[in-house]
């Protein structure tokens, strides 16, 4: 395999990586809108807020990892980024679990 | 002026920020914004927790399927950001600039789709004063509407400089409003 052909793999295979985490957004963003249309205008209820925030979870690191390219980072930053997500969406959950 | 690539730390005096893609002061603004929309999510939902009834009917005064058009909008804004860097770093500049304006076009999509909400908020009579829960409506998406304003600018910059440097940058800007978006859009519009 010459130089170019590794290239073109290359530039293949980054598009795939951003195609498939753009559907992986548009597929998360579609399961959250089910979960919380599925109980109609009212009350969502606890399962559906935390399908909800565990589906924005997944999204935000999706945009860290493929289009911020978090993921050439080293595993401390990863792990800052994945607790302070999930530290935010706990307490937000901890909040409707409360209210 | 100091050598960064014989600096002491060998990293050109980013320390952990080096070990980051992209510009450092990008991460720093990106780090920085998470912590103070993180804050703004915190107020809103404690606010929600003491006021539920309050907060129950004005999410039920919002359109959801706004709120996921905007969401649509914007992800694949962000897939165009992403597309338009992978270009840049091919040489390819105008495929590159294409890619952009798609990004800033679906960021302005997004703008219209907030002003159409705004604007039927306002045709029943709501505004920022009418109680907590769209004080903070209000304050929330339009803080982050000005963000969206500000990474279509900085889109057209570095559509306009194309750099790689540049278009990382750019890019990395317009991720972030895209990653508040993300938790913003689920507390406000979905849980209720």
């Amino acid at each position: 395999m010459n130089v170019s052909e590794t290239k073109l793999e290359t530039t293949t295979d980054t598009s795939r990586r951003l195609l498939f985490a753009w559907g992986l957004l548009v597929g998360l963003t579609l399961v959250s809108l089910v979960a919380v249309l599925g109980f109609g205008h009212g009350e969502t209820g606890l399962a559906a807020a935390a399908v909800a925030l565990t589906a924005s979870y997944f999204k935000a690191r999706a945009v860290l990892d493929h289009f911020l390219d978090l993921r050439r980072a080293g595993p401390g930053w990863r792990h800052f980024f994945s607790g302070t997500l999930i530290f935010l969406l706990g307490c937000l959950l901890a909040t409707y679990a409360f209210a | 002026m100091t050598d960064t690539a014989t600096s002491p730390t060998g990293n050109g005096g980013w320390g952990a920020l080096s070990e980051l893609p992209g510009n450092p002061i990008m991460w720093v603004l990106i780090i920085s914004e998470l912590l103070v929309f993180g804050a703004f999510f915190l107020g809103f939902g404690v606010s929600r927790m003491l006021q539920p009834e309050l907060f129950r009917a004005g999410q039920a005064m919002l359109d959801i399927r706004l709120g996921g058009l905007n969401t649509l909008i914007l992800v694949t804004s962000g897939w165009a950001a992403a597309k338009a860097v992978q270009a840049g770093g091919l040489g390819r500049v105008a495929l590159s600039r294409r890619w952009l304006a798609a990004a800033m076009a679906l960021g302005l999509a997004f703008l219209v789709v907030k002003g159409i909400e705004y604007a039927d908020k306002a045709a029943h009579g709501i505004d920022i004063e009418t109680n907590t829960f769209f004080t903070l409506f209000y304050l929330m998406t339009g803080f982050h509407a000005l963000h969206v304003v500000m990474g279509v600018i900085v889109l057209a910059i570095v559509g306009w400089k194309n750099s790689v440097e540049n278009l990382e940058t750019g890019a990395a800007f317009w991720h972030m409003v895209d990653l508040i978006w993300l938790i913003l859009f689920p507390i406000v519009y979905l849980v209720r």
